[in-house]
């Protein structure tokens, strides 16, 4: 369930808690698992860290499930995260999304039929100064309106 | 910790310091609201529904989480205090659905209770309320997360006590929900004390659902009677029939927690099995009779088949070990009275000569302050839940726990396991003990001399030496060993020279009740083994069921169904085996249905009344002994109720163990083979219990074995061994099957 390539990275990070800790690698563990298997976590492979790590399957689950990084469902290879918080809210996010659904054709949640982009509601990514605003990979991109969002999704290969 | 004085509304108590103030309002009986706060479980704080006002803190405290110190004034009741709750209370219904006329919970629901008091007449939230689907988490407890406040208990219950953390809090903000993971649901042995925490309706007894009311139904304090421990329980009962069972407290035996199988087994108390009128078989056929009929019937036969010619000695008394302390007593006294010395319990023990005899001198507290534990042929966790619970405590402390079994058992505590195969247990043990003489430069005997300690007894040898405070288990595994006397000898010599304490938990249920009535035969009489090979002409049975009971099943129904043996058979349950041997089946009552007393393993006799009255024509197994005897014209029958029986067992000396000669030498090649009922299936009663049988520890049924002996008995993945589905796993030593089986021995052994 897990490659040698995954087990070894994982036990790098095992390595940086103190001994019997390894659970604390919780985190990164899951992400490595992840980024092996589509960029997504499945029941299975939640349990296989949890049984790496001894630690129950459940409480991977609990922190599996915490995050908006870890993905249940497939996803495309570019994930578009929006803001959908207070600051972007009031600046007009939601009409923003129903601008992006329609643009792609999906909902929040789903895939585009390419499998190229998906779009992800996320709580406040600490951006209010640039509200509203998404997240795609690592970049930012602020102060966002329909213009823009075309422009960049368009650009987005 | 320091003594000090704070203040509660006014009125100074004593308090130490660093406690919780919840611990000292409850102990003073000030009432503070709560709803995650539970004593025996570590605190969370996240329900908030006890913030109280404490004086010179701007903000409202937890009081399950906030420390006392000296000086301390703490308001309960003033404005803030009372604003702060009722604001909790306004957040907490916001998404707890009104559904309390068809919830289970309601009338002794936590949030119900605290809402009348807290709680608005009017909500102000007009926005939807979230809902969760329910999940199926099996026969056990029924599950309508909706109704969950996220107070945590279940999760924390199940990590911390139960040792297995089975549910758990997936997703966040409005979407948590607290949820298992595995889809085969809950499988601990302890899990239904998560329907006695949980505040609200969320986790309900599934064999409980939509029967009753709370205030519909009594609660009676009893004891149950499926293990060593004795838990004390409150049996709930409605026109006369046990409805439900929840936990006492008692922090001597149970603290606040019960197995399920004390929990759920009320349930097969009305399975449609049940025996109901007496019978007797005229011309081989059954006839229902009343009373006076049967019993005539049972004396008439009695005298003519041994009594009217002298044949005492031929006739036999067996017992299972889940009867009273004084069903033992006076069924003991009526064959004594008779002149019949052959009476016994021991019924699964394949050698009576190499019988186990071991004191327990440990208490079920004391255990959790041991610092070393040695279990031996044990599978402790669903044998023994709550002595295991002990351990783990002792565990979570510090303790080193170490297994010596025939297989790695699943436990719930940080355990070394060692398999032993069931032949080299003795000799294993044989080397401790001299490791032991050695270390302590102590003259080794005889039989010592030549046994060469291996590096695991020198090891375990040592750890026991340097503990402070070790036990050592002894478990059922061990009964039907080859050497199990001389293993019991070996431990008590061991515990001896390590000042360790012993704990025998190798006869369950009330066994230890029936050694303390002396329900044991005398050198002049026949033990169980002998009587199924002898010239018997009569028995008497006590809720015996050979296909189950029986370590020699076969031959125990061969003996019973003998041409010219008469059997008089009390039984609470029907069973065809039964209708085949017997000539007089009584109805007898059982568990819950009868007053007496239950010997736990702290040697506690602790009584108990009758919660209900047994169905139709069944009577308590003491009143039809004491009319039995009545009418066999014996005197010193005159009781009235069954605690003059046991005051007058109180006054009866009682034997002390004896030493067992220690023989290592019968060792073979044989592949051995440990048959052993699963723990929902260890006495008539669980074995009628749809909803244990159901789960997943009931549908254990499986032999498990290693790859070697698999070979040696030719057997491969899929086959079965003795009518049992093999597994081949390298969990279990060499030269040995282990059986866990929910079906009957006959057939198997």
């Amino acid at each position: 369930m897990i490659s040698d390539n995954a087990k070894k990275q994982i036990d790098d990070w095992i390595a940086k808690y103190p001994q019997g800790r390894q659970s604390s690698a919780v985190m990164e563990a899951l992400k490595i698992v992840q980024a092996e298997n589509a960029n997504q976590l499945s029941h299975d492979s939640i349990q296989a860290v949890a049984d790496y790590l001894n630690m129950p399957g459940i409480a991977a689950a609990e922190v599996a499930t915490f995050y908006e990084n870890y993905n249940h469902q497939p996803v495309g290879k570019h994930i578009i995260r929006f803001c959908h918080n207070i600051s972007c809210m009031l600046n007009g996010s939601d009409d923003l999304i129903a601008h992006l659904e329609t643009k792609l054709g999906v909902k929040t949640g789903e895939v585009t039929k390419d499998g190229l982009i998906s779009v992800k509601k996320v709580e406040c990514l600490g951006a209010c100064v640039g509200a509203p605003m998404f997240q795609i990979g690592d970049q930012y991109y602020e102060n966002l309106t329909t213009d823009k969002i075309d422009d960049i999704v368009d650009g987005l290969k | 910790m320091a003594d000090i004085k704070i203040e509660i509304d006014g009125q100074i108590v004593n308090a130490k310091a660093g406690e919780t103030l919840i611990a000292v309002t409850d102990r003073e009986g000030i009432s503070v609201p709560r709803f995650c706060y539970h004593k025996k479980l570590s605190t969370s704080a996240s329900c908030r529904m006890c913030l109280v006002d404490i004086e010179g803190v701007p903000k409202p405290q937890t009081s399950c989480s906030t420390p006392v110190s000296d000086g301390m004034k703490i308001y309960t009741q003033n404005e803030k205090a009372k604003a702060s709750q009722k604001a909790v209370m306004e957040f907490l219904l916001i998404n707890h659905p009104l559904d309390c006329p068809i919830c289970d919970q309601g009338g002794e629901c936590e949030l119900q209770d605290v809402a009348v008091e807290y709680g608005s007449d009017v909500s102000r939230f007009s926005e939807g309320k979230r809902v969760v689907a329910a999940s199926d988490i099996g026969p056990l407890i029924q599950t309508d997360m909706t109704r969950c406040i996220h107070c945590t208990r279940c999760v924390r219950f199940g990590s911390e006590i139960a040792g297995m953390m089975e549910m758990g809090g997936t997703g966040r903000g409005e979407d948590l929900k607290i949820e298992p993971f595995l889809t085969q649901g809950i499988t601990s042995e302890l899990s239904g004390n998560m329907i006695d925490v949980c505040p609200v309706g969320a986790l309900t007894s599934k064999p409980f659902r939509y029967e009753l009311r709370s205030w519909q139904m009594a609660s009676v304090d009893s004891i149950a009677r499926h293990d060593l421990t004795g838990s004390n329980i409150y049996a709930q009962t409605y026109k006369g029939q046990v409805k439900r069972v929840v936990s006492g407290d008692n922090e001597a035996v149970n603290e606040t927690w019960i197995s399920d199988r004390d929990r759920f087994s009320y349930e097969g108390l009305s399975h449609k099995n049940r025996l109901l009128a007496p019978q007797i078989k005229v011309a081989g056929q059954w006839k229902e009779v009343e009373w006076d009929v049967a019993l005539d019937f049972a004396v008439k036969g009695l005298n003519k088949h041994v009594l009217n010619n002298r044949k005492a000695h031929q006739l036999g008394g067996l017992a299972s070990n889940t009867a009273t302390t004084e069903e033992f007593y006076l069924m003991q006294k009526l064959l004594r009275e008779l002149g019949c010395e052959n009476l016994d319990y021991r019924l699964n023990v394949n050698n009576l000569e190499q019988a186990i005899v071991l004191a327990s001198n440990i208490k079920l507290e004391a255990l959790e302050s041991v610092d070393y534990a040695m279990v031996i042929g044990s599978n402790l966790r669903l044998e023994q839940p709550m002595i295991n619970h002990r351990l783990r405590k002792a565990q979570l402390a510090g303790a080193e726990i170490c297994a010596l079994n025939v297989k790695e058992f699943d436990y719930n505590l940080k355990i070394s396991h060692t398999t032993v195969a069931p032949q080299e247990i003795a000799t294993l043990l044989a080397g401790v003990l001299k490791s032991v003489l050695e270390k302590k430069a102590v003259e080794l005997p005889e039989y010592l001399e030549h046994i060469s300690s291996s590096e695991l007894s020198i090891e375990l040898a040592e750890k026991l030496l340097n503990a402070e405070n070790s036990v050592i288990v002894l478990g059922e595994h061990i009964v039907n060993n080859a050497q199990a006397a001389s293993i019991a000898q070996l431990v008590t010599d061991i515990a001896e020279q390590v000042t360790g304490s012993t704990l025998n938990v190798s006869m369950t249920s009330n066994s230890l009740g029936a050694q303390y009535a002396h329900f044991v035969p005398t050198s002049a009489g026949m033990n169980a083994n002998e009587m199924l090979q002898a010239d018997m002409r009569a028995f008497l049975l006590l809720d015996v069921y050979p296909e189950y009971d029986f370590h020699h099943a076969s031959s125990a129904i061969e003996a019973l169904s003998k041409e010219d043996v008469f059997v008089v058979s009390l039984n609470s349950f029907n069973n065809d085996l039964t209708a085949e041997y017997a000539d007089v089946i009584l109805p007898m009552a059982a568990m819950y249905e009868t007053s007496g007393s239950h010997v736990n393993i702290n040697n506690d006799i602790q009584s108990f009344k009758a919660v209900v009255q047994a169905p139709e024509e069944a009577k308590p197994a003491w009143k039809i002994l004491k009319v039995l005897a009545d009418l066999l014209e014996l005197p010193g029958f005159h009781y009235e109720n069954s605690s003059q029986i046991s005051s007058e067992l109180a006054h009866q000396p009682h034997e002390h163990s004896h030493d067992s000669a220690i023989d290592l030498t019968s060792k073979d090649d044989t592949v051995e083979t440990i048959w052993m009922h699963s723990a929902y299936h260890t006495d008539v009663l669980l074995r009628h219990t749809a909803a244990l049988g159901a789960s997943q520890i009931g549908q254990t049924h499986l032999a498990s074995m290693n790859v070697a002996t698999a070979e040696a008995l030719a057997l491969k993945s899929g086959d079965v061994y003795l009518g049992v589905p093999i597994d081949i796993t390298d969990t279990v030593a060499d030269q040995c099957v282990f059986v866990s089986s929910n079906q009957a021995t006959i057939g198997g052994l």
